[in-house]
Parts: structure tokens; sequence; C-alpha cells
């Protein structure tokens, strides 16, 4: 770490946290682009942004997880460069995850003063000063208590009694309220109102913009790394936040729209789990139909529990006119579903194993005759495969570790194309991969309901979906609750819809 | 082909095989003990002394071999030790009262239900790591060692008691096939079959796609709890067949006979190169793993090194591969 003081004239004083011309970059995507930022004492500080839109990455950056390639970081005068976690944290910003970051097995006490207990007054000072911390944020928690019992909402008081033991003068707070109730709500933005008052700065990130118009005194939207605008949120509307959150200019980035909708081929009359409530769903034969929700909205829990991939006991499901019972994976590809999964790394590849063996994997019971897997067959599939989807590997027995994520993706895509699916579910197929292979892909997708089969796309990125989808809908809290015709809606109008519960 | 076999015996350059030997260094420690063991000890090299390795390390090779094929899907079993255990005690006490044949067929059987019923309890609480699958195997082998003491309120079972005929041990102990023992054709034919079903069939292939990414193999229609139930049931069945010829040649049965071969034959399968965390590996490696660890205790023994500091030996040999292949593995993913 590297603390001195500016060089330049002194920031003025009421600023506590400069972020200058940031820049972030990893390989293939530009995390963030030239941000700038000013914190100031006793504030709420709101950042917005669609996933992806570099929020995490700055705030990774400011509790030195990550390094900044460029830029200039001010904390209270002083330019903070290459700083660990806890020398942050030790400077007086602490930040507070979505995840939360506490030792399960251990209990609240020693939590707050993990390893600062000698210097903390041993046990019975830890233990005293935890106290009086949670009491100051009104917390009747027992410090006594192991932090694997308590409510999520419980371990929040923590983490920020945790924070205040450093003497923060910045908080981060990464969507908090992802995982609390509407009262355990309530008692959070007491307590933000609370440090607000103690001229504690509060950087609150979020996608909900209840919360934002709620109680958060500034607001920057970032999107694709840039800030597009810092305001006072008494200056700003929620449709305006929302058309710079997603308006970005969309060029020849996609290939026409098909155009190929025939009969519906796949009826979700409905599905209810503890995070989908009464879900209904149609697709049609040579449609692509888009899915536009949050993180966590339920859109990858809906096509999991279509596919069989978590159970699901109250479900009925229609396809091709007659009701099927898709209790697991091989059953919906006996019935010719397919998935192309969120994660590729851990839900697609088999990394250790070739191209030609991640091809054939989907379709390995049909190259099996009497329990022997013909080899040749199977060389053959894995060659077609990488001939029609342009995969670039000096061939089908190279290890698919080695290959770029675009044509792992394409590999994968392969996999699922060989058993000719009837519905083919994209969940992120193009997550980071570069815009070249995201062509291919929209190509491809074009070509298989072109050729009667129907897709699922769930893209977090919106021109995406609006783009290639015949129709979209969008789910939110686990209900469909809108349907649009891609062409004539707005993405202000589909993201609003999205966003309704939010 | 399974998935990471170096292709043996094709066109091989120098480099490629310095690159293998690197990669493989059991070859070079295999030629090294043989070089050095049979300069320091003559009688080494004498078939005599090969005939001796491969009886004494019947039973070690047959665990072996199943314990190949759970620890390639990813997981492990340590209850063999116990299954082999109890096997032998149920076949020696069966002989009197249904005959020789039926007696095997019985502690095979025993073999195989203890294996089956390690996956059920595997698969019914959804342990799908390989930790859980240590302690529940753990626990199952305590259970099986202990039905075993109880079943012959732990006394020694002595083969050469039985009244009557014991004619299959003896020949599985002393009888020749052409110029091969029985004992080792019966292990040739397990290993060929054990081969075939890893190299060429749709099990074979589950097997390492479940040790190599379950949630992916899964997602792909690959059946995962079928091919836990096959890995523990064939492990279970060939301890059974080796706890079969270990009676045979020691000629009795007690009740905690098993207990040294469950270590003994997981230092093998490692040893011979198997990735631990799975989707790696061939019954084939097993082979010269466990070829390696016999070498190793044989030549021991001719140089005189007392047992106890073998034991040590086997255990600072495990540690070191488990060091060697976590290493590779680094390397293999960077």
């Amino acid at each position: 770490m590297v603390v001195a003081s500016a060089p330049e004239a002194p920031e003025a004083p009421e600023v506590l946290l400069t972020i200058n011309d940031v820049s972030k970059a990893f390989p293939g995507v530009k995390a963030l682009d030239h941000v700038t930022l000013e914190i100031r004492p006793g504030r709420v500080h709101g950042i917005v942004g669609e996933n992806g839109a570099g929020k995490s990455t700055l705030m990774k950056i400011l509790s030195g997880v990550y390094e900044k390639d460029s830029g200039e970081i001010v904390f209270e005068g002083n330019v903070i460069d290459k700083i660990t976690p806890v020398q942050s944290m030790n400077l007086g910003l602490s930040i507070i995850y979505q995840e939360l970051n506490l030792v399960n097995t251990m209990t609240v006490g020693e939590n707050i003063f993990l390893g600062r207990f000698s210097e903390s007054g041993g046990r019975a000072g830890v233990h005293a000063k935890a106290k009086a911390l949670l009491k100051s944020i009104g917390s009747k928690v027992s410090t006594y208590r192991q932090v694997s019992e308590l409510s999520v909402s419980d371990k929040q008081m923590v983490e920020i009694a945790k924070a205040l033991s450093f003497d923060s003068k910045l908080i981060i707070m990464d969507e908090p309220s992802s995982s609390l109730t509407a009262d355990e709500m309530d008692k959070l933005i007491e307590i933000i109102h609370d440090l607000k008052s103690k001229g504690i700065a509060i950087i609150y990130i979020s996608h909900k913009l209840d919360e934002i118009f709620g109680f958060c005194d500034v607001v920057t939207v970032l999107r694709d790394g840039h800030v597009i605008a810092t305001r006072d949120v008494s200056d700003i509307t929620r449709s305006e936040m929302i058309s710079m959150m997603v308006g970005r200019t969309i060029e020849n980035e996609f290939p026409p729209r098909p155009d190929s909708a025939g009969e519906t081929i796949l009826e979700i009359k409905s599905m209810n789990t503890r995070k989908l409530k009464d879900v209904k769903l149609t697709l049609r034969k040579g449609e692509i139909l888009g899915l536009v929700g949050l993180v966590g909205s339920g859109r990858t829990e809906l096509v999991r529990a279509l596919f069989g991939a978590d159970k699901v006991a109250k479900k009925s499901i229609y396809l091709e006119g007659r009701p099927v019972q898709i209790n697991s994976p091989k059953d919906a590809i006996n019935l010719g579903l397919a998935m192309v999964p969120e994660d590729r790394k851990l839900q697609g590849l088999l990394l250790g194993f070739s191209v030609e063996q991640n091809i054939s994997l989907a379709v390995l019971a049909r190259l099996t005759e009497y329990g022997f897997i013909n080899a040749k067959e199977e060389a053959a599939v894995g060659d077609r495969q990488i001939k029609a989807l342009n995969v670039r590997t000096p061939s089908g027995k190279t290890k698919i570790r080695t290959l770029s994520g675009g044509n792992q993706q394409k590999a994968i895509l392969g996999r699922w194309l060989e058993m000719s699916p009837k519905v083919l579910v994209l969940d992120e197929p193009t997550k980071g991969i570069d815009v070249g292979a995201k062509y291919e892909i929209y190509l491809l997708m074009k070509k298989i309901v072109e050729g009667g089969g129907a897709i699922i796309l769930i893209s977090s990125e919106l021109p995406e979906v609006l783009n290639m989808s015949n129709r979209v809908n969008t789910i939110c809290e686990g209900r469909i609750n809108g349907e649009f015709d891609p062409v004539t809606a707005s993405p202000d109008e589909i993201m609003a819809k999205a966003f309704e519960f939010a | 082909m399974s998935a990471t076999t170096q292709p043996v015996g094709r066109r091989v350059s120098p480099q490629a095989a310095g690159v293998f030997l690197k990669n493989n260094p059991i070859y070079l420690a295999i030629a090294l003990l043989v070089i050095v063991t049979s300069v320091v000890e003559p009688k080494f090299l004498t078939l005599n002394n090969f005939d001796n390795i491969v009886r004494q390390f019947g039973v070690l090779v047959f665990a072996a071999l199943g314990m190949t094929f759970v620890i390639m899907a990813g997981f492990i079993d340590l209850s063999i030790g116990g299954i082999i255990s109890l096997v032998a005690v149920v076949t020696v006490t069966m002989i009197d009262k249904v005959g020789q044949g039926p007696a095997i067929l019985v502690g095979l059987s025993v073999g195989l239900a203890c294996g089956l019923l390690n996956s059920i309890l595997i698969v019914a609480s959804g342990a799908l790591t390989q930790a859980e699958s240590l302690f529940i195997t753990f626990g199952m082998s305590l259970v099986y060692g202990a039905v075993a003491l109880m079943y012959v309120q732990g006394v020694t079972q002595f083969l050469t008691y039985s009244e009557t005929d014991i004619s299959i041990f003896e020949a599985i102990n002393s009888g020749q096939i052409g110029i091969l023992s029985v004992a080792a054709v019966m292990f040739l034919v397990c290993l060929a079959v054990l081969v075939v079903i890893e190299r060429r069939t749709y099990m074979g292939r589950a097997v390492v796609l479940t040790g190599g990414n379950k949630v992916a193999a899964r997602l792909a229609g690959i059946p995962i709890s079928k091919t836990i139930v096959m890995i523990y049931a064939i492990s279970g069945l060939l301890s059974a067949i080796g706890a079969v010829v270990l009676i045979s040649r020691v000629t009795l049965a007690d009740p905690t006979m098993g207990t040294p071969y469950m270590t003994q034959a997981i230092l093998a399968v490692v040893v011979g190169g198997t990735a631990l965390i799975g989707g790696r590996g061939s019954v084939l490696w097993t082979v010269l793993g466990a070829f390696l660890l016999i070498l190793l205790n044989n030549c021991l023994n001719l140089l005189g090194v007392s047992s106890y500091v073998q034991f040590m030996l086997w255990g600072v040999v495990l540690i070191a591969v488990i060091w060697l292949d976590a290493v590779k593995e680094a390397r293999v993913s960077s």
C-alpha cells in the first residue's frame, strides 16, 4: 500500500472519497472505463446499473480485492494505491458484501473483533465493546451467540457493527436487501438514517429503484463500465433512470430477427415452487421467446424446473399438446428438450475432456449399442458439430480446456444441436464471449428456429433479447408479469415491468 | 478410449517420451526399483520370487481394481477392509453348511450386497462429495467389521477344519492353468472385463464424466445415481473376490483380516496416477501402482528392512504421491 499526500491542491473538504478516472479491464471486457465519482460524508450514495455494469468491480477495487489499471483514488486527502482488504478497513472504508463475510462457527463478538482479540481487551473486552456497538445501532443480539444461528438481518447488523468497530467513515453495502423481509428492511433503513446522522457516508448498491428513491440522496447510474450520470435523487425521475440504465446504441451487432413462429409447441400451464408463483408460459415452434428478469427474479429457477434439473412437485407441462412428466434432465432430454446452463464452467463444460467428448455427451445414449459406445460414430458427431458450428480447435481430440470461451460455448451448443432439440433453453448464452463469437451464436439461434426448433432465451443483456426474440416475457419475483412485442415495445417499458415489484 | 490416456506404443519421439516419463514418473520408479534390488539381491529376478509376489498381493490387486472406478468417479470406499473380513468369515463358515461352490457364491453376494448398501446410503443421503462418501463408507467399514466379529464371536475360522471338500480353494491357491496360476488367471479376467468397461462402454464413460463434473454430466442426462450404485457394487464384488483368494492362500478366515487392505488399495490407485479428485484414471494404471508397491515391499523384505519401518514408508509414499498429484493437478488446470 502507498498512502501519500495528494500532489495537487487538497480536495474540497466536504469530499470524503474521490474516484478519479479509474479504469479496469479483464480479458475481453472493459469492466470500468474512466469512472469518476465523488462521495460526501453523511450522505447515502446509490449506485445502480444492470448486471455487468461494473458495480461490483468498482466496489472490489475500493476494498482492495482488485487492483485498478489506471486512475486515482483519494480517500480523506490521501491517494490510495495497492491496498489490501485489511488496510482498507483500517483506513475506515468497510464493505458489506451481499453474501456476508462472517465466520459462521464463531460468536458474534468474536466476528466483530476478528483478528483483533488482544488489542481489544481479550474475551471480556471484545464482548463488552461488541455489545456497545450493537446497542448503538439498536440491535439486541447477544454477543455470545454463534453467527450460524442468526437470521440474515441479524448477520447484517453484525457486519455493520464490525464496520463501526473500525471507525469506518464510509460503508459500502452491496445489494443488502436481496434477502431481507420487509420488516428487516425497515430496520436497515432506520440504521442507514442513523449512520447518516453520525456523518458516515454510505454507498448503497442496488437495482431496486424503490430503495434508491426511498432513502438515497445521490444516485450514480453505471452502464457497461461507464458512469452515465450522477444526480441528486430529487432531480431525477424513475423513467429517466431506467432509460439511462438500459439505453445503449445498437448497431449491427445482431442478424435480422427470425420470422418463423408457428403453432404452440410447449406450454407450462402452472409451475409453483418456493421461488416461482403460478408461472404460465407458452412457446411456439420456430420462435425465440425472450425471458427478461433480474438476477434472482426466478428466471433461472424457471428453466431449471422445466428441464428437471431441480425437483418440482407442482407443475403441469404440455409438449406438443400432450402432458409430460419431467423429473430429471434425462427425462427432459428424452422428450427433446435441451438446456445450455447459465454457468459454462460449473454446469456445462467437462474441462478435462476432449472437445469431441464434450459434444457427444447429450447423445451418448444414442451412440451406445448393447452398452458399448460406438467410437467411430462419436468421432463423426464431434467432427460434424465442430464443422457446423465453426468451433476453432486443432482437432476433436483436443482438450476443451485449451479453447477460448466462445469456442467452448459453441461446442456446448453443438452438444445440444446434435440431438435436434424441439425446445432449446439458452441461459446467458453469450456471457463472457467476444463480439465475433456472439454474432455467430445469434446466427445459429436463427438457424435453429428456422429449422423448426424453438428457443427460450434468458439474458441479462437487454439488447440481445430485444433484437433476437419474437416475443418477450418479463419475470419478476417469481411471476411472469408481462408480455411484449420486442419490435414495438421500448426497452424502458420492458425494464419498468421487470423492475415492477423491485 | 479413456479421456486422458497417453497413446503408448505409437511412434514415440525422444522428447515425447521425456514428457511422458515426466508426467508418469511411475515407470522410472519401477525400473529403478527393479534394477537396484536385483543388483543388491540376485534372488530378486527369479521366477520363484515373481510367483511369490503375485500370490502375496492377490487380494490387494483385486480390491484396488474396484477402488479405481470409485476414485475415478470422484468418490472413495473405505469400507473394503470390513467387506473383505465379513466375506471371508461368511464364506468359510458356509462351506460345511452348503458346500464349497455355493459358499463362494454366498460370499460374493455378501460383498456385492455391502457395496450396494454403501451406494444406497450415499445416493439416498444426497452425499455427492468425496468427503461425504469417505465418512459414510468409513462408518460402514466399522459396521461390516463388527458384523464379522459378531458372526463368528471373534473366533478365527480355519478352512482346513472343514469336513467337506475344499478343492476349489486349493485350486485357487496352487492350481495352474498353463504357465499361470489360477489366481493370476482370475485377476487377468477381472482386469480385462474392467478395462473393456472403462474404455468402451457407456457406464465406463459415465464413471469418468461423474468424476470430471457431476453437475454438467447430470444436466446432459448422465445417470449419476446409477453410476454411484455401479461403482460401489463393483468395489464390493471385487473385494469379495479378493477375500476368496485370500482365504485360499492363508487357509483361514479372521474377522479382522481385511483391515490393512483398504489403505493399500487406495495407495495402489493413487500411486498408479488416477486423480484423487476423479475424472482421470485407469485400472491399467492401478495395476502399475500395485506392482510398484509390491516391488517396494518385496525389495524392502529382501533388504531386511523391518516391517515397522515399512509401515512408515507406506505412509511416506502415500503423502508423497498425493503431494505430486496436487502439483500435477495445479499444473493441468492452469
